[in-house]
């Protein structure tokens, strides 16, 4: 087996060569070179992509928070840590991710999967909070994409190509994430009747804001000042009152910004439940979406990617994004 | 083959690239070879590099408008307009451009009395209408006569020039009221100074441009009685920027301190506003469209609209940061398909300003645009007509 | 017009002009006479960029004015095996549009509309050659505007940002290039068009958009874009703090993100920055000040002015001078100039410059700094910061003067050094100007023969012929092209 070779870790003297972590060199040595292997975190999203398959080998990244640099805004965390974990670590320096928390939910099965938070308005996408990545790579080899930094285009963006590959380009052990401040306020407030497309154009403050095709919710995020000032302008769009988010149904639809603001229950066979996040585009419904045919070109593409990257086809076997 | 540039100008462009959205014919072509970056490149080739003057790099240095809009935008501050000329005053002792046709008609313009009468003549042919004026960037009606300009004193000299005293004598005699509204006597300069030399300048031919800028200082020398301290007065934003650049041309103390007397008519009367009477605003909506040799040049376009505002409705500023109409001098004959692409763009823009009246303080750019069919005037001849309706005092 | 074509044509393969070259020939039947140019002239300028390189020579040079036009190119140069090097403002410091060998260079200023607003999505499609700063305005009377904001902006194109997922100053808050594309329209190297992304939150499939973005060039031509469109904050305060040195500007700068703002864009330069800026731009910056940072911050008024206030303390509290805020639009706009045009303000020191990029974190920004003058130092070359450090993205410029003998080859051994200094600290090679040819070497002190070889693997994906931009940003042997044959051109260019 052979593993990346020894190179500077952040933080790190010039000249001093920080080897691969124990845990991800045992990690590699785990998945190894050869045969069907699975990789599983906290198993949330197994709903997407397809089942896997039952004969593959199952393994699990190492967990553990590494390094974690508030002046930086960075933290290196091994990819088997749960979101939820991670964020308590962040949070005693007022931070936080773009990674959604899902109870028992890990950081490498949020950027394997890909699905960004309900906050996404806000936040981010999850796929911009991944600043350097190492995994192991179908030959058992560890392989480092992206940079230690908050800015880095040295080179062809790999990070992209993980986040929501579900481990089937390579099998995420330790990520670099960008982490931001938690802002002052945060406050769920909602309307009955108010129109989405006029709040989203409205409020300045918005970290999401979901409509069920009746209701409006809005997350107003920021300095308490500000958001004072932006719910009374809401005012007018609504009879805004403080709330709980709605829950969310079991299914995630991926529609333009546009077409999740006028989604309506005709296209849930009349009679279903969603709610819409406004400005994002993704709509959880109570049932799944239609497949979504890709393009014949897209289509040859991805399939150059993965024979690229998994020639044998070992990674993950039986998913596909 | 040594363009005779100088290696310090030459080398100063590093190539970053700022100059292109300002050059017109690069952002009407795309092509790197009709842009400030890429002339000078290929100069440096030329000179320094030892490439042939093929066919495409005589093209590329004519396609050049020389607006100088590059200038303005570059960081490192080079000098392309004198660059340009330099690289033009070699291919014409080359031989590869400017025909003799062409410099025969250049010095023509030093020419008071063959200027008037080949303008009468073509005044004559376009009523006989055996010349289309359009295509060749004639006004619509060239004047077969011309309403005299008398002195009414010293106290500033007023350029008149060569085309435009032959075309546009009504603007100099409305600028000329305007200064004397402000309460200042003028001796239009005429025959005395026939020709700044700012085209022949442009076209390369360094040695019409230095004669004709010598006839011009040694014309105004002594003349209305002052003492040679008398500012010289311009309303031709071309001709300001030729004279204002003798002390460069020339190299002579003499012609630094001249330079130093030149000024746009709008430079001078911006700060002499208040001696005019308060009148109404006239009810025109102004564009005012500033000339390169103003703005790029000069950089002295503003007081153009400090000027107009107290006299018209409303003065508007064009959004497209100055890019030159097109004219450039002799550039609309020479290159009129170009010219033309270069002018849509400047309507376009006009036509954003919802305006109906376009302010131009230079002749060449008058002519260019109203041969498009919009109503251009000097920016004084506005004022003027303003001045002739006096307001209800309270 | 067919005889002057001709006759280039036949000086590009030094034949005479009877017989055209057959790749001219076919581009020529493809696009138009108008469209293709052969010409020494259009071959030298299209075989550099606003960087130092220029080793290779441009083909011909193609001017296509749709996505039809740009597979044409891409079949007829796989048909004559010729590669393939798009081009846009060629405003990019790295040269990566700076072709090696001899390719065909498919020049994308033609292709420069707007095609579509879409309010309802706040995205807008594009092509490629619509220069940064012009879409920007296109959009503003709808109060909004394109992020990324390079310091080329008003010069460099939307396909040239996406091809190196530019960034600029406000990438501190905004991100880069790369967080506001939703989708792309490429043209593949054997003719295909595919559309990377798409308007929809979370489109199926691996996330070639992100893959395609920042590949300079090697993936691919993009012939549209969807850029998304961002709201212009209601309230923006930008100000100056002057320090005695850059130091203690540089630890400002670790202190106000530790606070727990990100401001808009936090910008520094030192004192000889300071000093050539004031010279050319007039911005109003203390003269005597050794480091200033450019500090903005937005958002609604109650929270700009808070973090306004937080700003003007924490510099204050970390030895700033004095600390200046912008009074209005005019003033602001006047410090961002004196920043915007700090590059080009160089030349007035000397005739060349080599404006380097690596990004360090910003806990190490103030030693390596200090590295880099010492470096410059020893190799008797003037450097100037001029830098983003809200993001710890150095630019180092050497300014030099190329007709001083080994004077070049004293700026390369500095420039060197200081990506070896910013790979130690724990950094990364270059922030947003891209690999290209110039740092392309370099790749392997920052990874691994694993890591490069994942990089090739993704790009072979896209072109297995390696015929787009040959030989640029990943080093032998992890590149399949032969760089080493790539240097030569195919006969003498002015011939």
């Amino acid at each position: 087996m052979e593993l990346t070779a020894p190179r500077a870790a952040p933080g790190a003297g010039p000249g001093a060569a920080a080897a691969v972590d124990e845990a991800l060199a045992e990690f590699a040595a785990e998945v190894g070179p050869s045969g069907p292997v699975c990789v599983r975190g906290g198993g949330t999203r197994w709903c997407q992509g397809g089942p896997g398959d039952p004969e593959a080998r199952v393994v699990a990244a190492p967990a553990g928070v590494i390094d974690f640099e508030p002046a930086e805004m960075t933290v290196r965390v091994r990819a088997g840590t749960t979101v939820a974990d991670l964020h308590q670590t962040l949070a005693a320096a007022g931070q936080r991710t773009a990674l959604p928390v899902r109870p028992s939910g890990t950081v490498g099965g949020a950027l394997a999967v890909g699905e960004s938070s309900p906050a996404r308005l806000g936040l981010g996408p999850v796929r911009d909070a991944l600043l350097q990545a190492r995994y192991v790579d179908a030959e058992g080899r560890v392989v480092t994409a992206g940079a230690p930094t908050v800015k880095n285009v040295s080179g062809f963006d790999l990070c992209k190509l993980l986040v929501g590959s579900l481990g089937t380009i390579g099998l995420i052990g330790e990520a670099l994430l960008r982490t931001r401040p938690i802002p002052q306020t945060e406050r769920w407030v909602r309307a009955a009747g108010a129109d989405p497309k006029s709040v989203l154009g409205q409020s300045r403050t918005a970290a999401s804001i979901l409509w069920d095709g009746s209701a409006v919710w809005v997350l107003a995020s920021g300095y308490e000042v500000d958001v004072e000032a932006d719910l009374g302008e809401l005012a007018g769009l609504g009879d805004f009152e403080p709330a709980d988010p709605p829950e969310l149904p079991p299914h995630r639809w991926s529609c333009s910004p546009a077409s999740a603001a006028s989604f309506g229950p005709e296209r849930l066979g009349g009679d279903g439940r969603f709610v819409a996040e406004i400005g994002v585009g993704v709509v959880h419904a109570d049932r799944p979406q239609p497949p979504r045919q890709m393009s014949p070109g897209a289509a040859r593409l991805n399939d150059q990617i993965k024979a690229r990257f998994d020639p044998t086809g070992r990674l993950n076997p039986g998913r596909r994004p | 083959m040594d363009l005779g540039l100088d290696s310090d100008e030459l080398v100063s462009c590093v190539a970053c690239g700022l100059c292109l959205p300002h050059c017109p014919t690069y952002v009407i072509s795309g092509r790197d070879a009709e842009s400030p970056r890429g002339r000078i490149a290929l100069m440096h080739a030329v000179q320094a590099e030892g490439a042939p003057v093929t066919d495409e790099v005589v093209r590329s240095m004519q396609t050049c408008v020389q607006c100088r809009g590059c200038e303005t935008a570059c960081p490192s501050g080079v000098p392309f307009g004198h660059l340009m000329e330099g690289t033009r005053a070699a291919l014409v002792s080359a031989g590869r451009i400017t025909g003799r046709w062409q410099r025969l008609g250049l010095a023509a313009l030093g020419r008071p009395r063959l200027l008037r009468a080949a303008s009468a003549g073509l005044g004559l042919l376009q009523r006989l209408r055996m010349i289309p004026s359009a295509r060749l960037g004639l006004p619509e009606r060239i004047p077969l006569r011309r309403p005299r300009l008398r002195a009414s004193g010293a106290d500033v000299l007023l350029f008149t020039g060569c085309v435009m005293d032959a075309w546009q004598r009504p603007v100099h005699r409305a600028v000329q009221r305007v200064i004397e509204a402000a309460g200042a006597g003028v001796t239009p300069t005429g025959a005395a100074a026939p020709c700044c030399g700012a085209l022949p300048a442009h076209a390369g031919l360094e040695r019409l441009s230095k004669s004709m800028a010598e006839r011009v200082m040694a014309g105004l020398e002594g003349l209305g009685g002052g003492a040679g301290e008398v500012p010289v007065l311009v309303d031709s934003a071309g001709c300001g920027a030729a004279l204002k650049d003798y002390g460069r041309l020339l190299g002579t103390e003499e012609a630094r301190r001249f330079s130093a007397r030149v000024f746009d008519v709008h430079e001078w009367l911006a700060p002499r506003l208040d001696r005019l009477p308060p009148v109404r605003p006239l009810e025109a909506a102004v564009a005012v469209q500033d000339p390169c040799h103003l703005r790029h040049v000069q950089r002295a376009h503003e007081p153009v609209y400090e000027v107009l505002e107290p006299f018209v409705e409303s003065v508007a500023t064009l959004d497209d940061d100055g890019l030159c109409c097109g004219a450039g001098g002799a550039y609309s004959v020479l290159e009129p398909e170009r010219a033309r692409m270069i002018r849509d763009r400047k309507l376009a823009a006009l036509e954003r300003s919802g305006a109906t009246v376009v302010a131009s303080a230079n002749p060449g750019c008058s002519l260019h645009l109203a041969a498009a069919g919009l109503d251009v005037r000097h920016p004084l001849e506005l004022v003027a007509q303003a001045l002739e309706v006096p307001a209800l005092r309270a | 017009m067919t005889g002057l074509l001709s006759r280039a044509a036949g000086r590009v393969a030094g034949r005479r002009r009877s017989r055209p070259d057959p790749l001219v020939a076919d581009l020529v039947a493809a696009l138009g006479p108008d469209r293709v140019q052969a010409d020494a002239a259009a071959r030298y300028l299209a075989s550099r960029d606003a960087s130092i390189f220029s080793e290779g020579t441009a083909g011909p040079v193609c001017f296509p004015a749709s996505t039809e036009q740009v597979q044409a190119c891409m079949r007829i140069a796989a048909r004559h095996h010729r590669a393939v090097v798009p081009r846009g403002a060629g405003t990019g410091l790295s040269g990566g549009a700076a072709p090696l060998g001899s390719p065909v260079v498919l020049s994308m200023t033609g292709m420069n509309s707007v095609l579509e607003v879409d309010l309802d999505n706040r995205v807008a499609w594009v092509q490629p050659g619509l220069v940064n700063l012009e879409l920007s305005r296109r959009v503003a009377a709808h109060g909004l505007h394109f992020a990324p904001d390079p310091s080329s902006q008003q010069a460099c194109t939307i396909g040239g940002n996406v091809a190196n997922n530019s960034g600029g100053p406000h990438c501190l808050a905004y991100g880069v290039t790369s967080a506001h594309v939703a989708a792309v329209e490429v043209v593949l190297s054997d003719g295909e068009v595919v559309v990377l992304g798409g308007l929809e939150a979370e489109p199926g499939g691996y996330d070639l958009r992100g893959a395609f973005i920042g590949s300079e060039g090697l993936c691919g031509i993009a012939t549209a874009v969807a850029v998304r469109l961002t709201p212009n904050p209601p309230a923006v305060k930008t100000m100056l703090a002057a320090y005695p040195d850059a130091a203690s500007a540089a630890a400002t700068v670790g202190a106000v993100i530790a606070d727990g703002m990100v401001p808009a864009a936090i910008e520094l330069m030192d004192a000889r920055a300071v000093a050539v800026i004031e010279e050319f731009a007039r911005a109003g910056y203390p003269r005597d000040a050794g480091a200033v940072l450019l500090i903005e911050v937005d958002g609604m008024d109650g929270g700009a002015a808070i973090q306004a206030d937080r700003v003007v303390a924490i510099a204050s509290a970390n030895g700033a001078a004095s600390v200046r805020v912008a009074a209005d639009e005019a003033e602001r706009a006047r410090l961002w100039k004196g920043r915007k045009n700090a590059f080009g303000a160089v030349a007035n020191l000397e005739p060349d410059y080599y404006l380097h990029d690596t990004v360090v974190p910003r806990s190490k920004l103030a030693e390596v700094i200090e590295a880099v003058g010492e470096i410059a130092d020893r190799h008797g070359v003037s450097v100037i910061n001029v830098f983003h450090a809200g993001d710890g993205n150095l630019h180092p410029i050497l300014a030099y003067d190329s007709r001083i003998e080994g004077m070049t080859e004293r700026v390369a051994a500095a420039g060197e050094e200081i990506i070896e200094v910013s790979l130690a600290a724990g950094g990364a090679l270059s922030g947003e100007h891209g690999i290209g040819v110039e740092k392309r070497d370099h790749m392997d002190k920052m990874f691994s023969p694993a890591d490069l070889d994942h990089q090739n693997r993704l790009r072979q994906a896209f072109d297995p012929h390696c015929r787009m931009n040959p030989g640029k940003v990943l080093p032998s042997p992890h590149s399949c092209a032969d760089i080493a044959s790539l240097k030569a051109a195919d006969g003498a260019l002015w011939g």
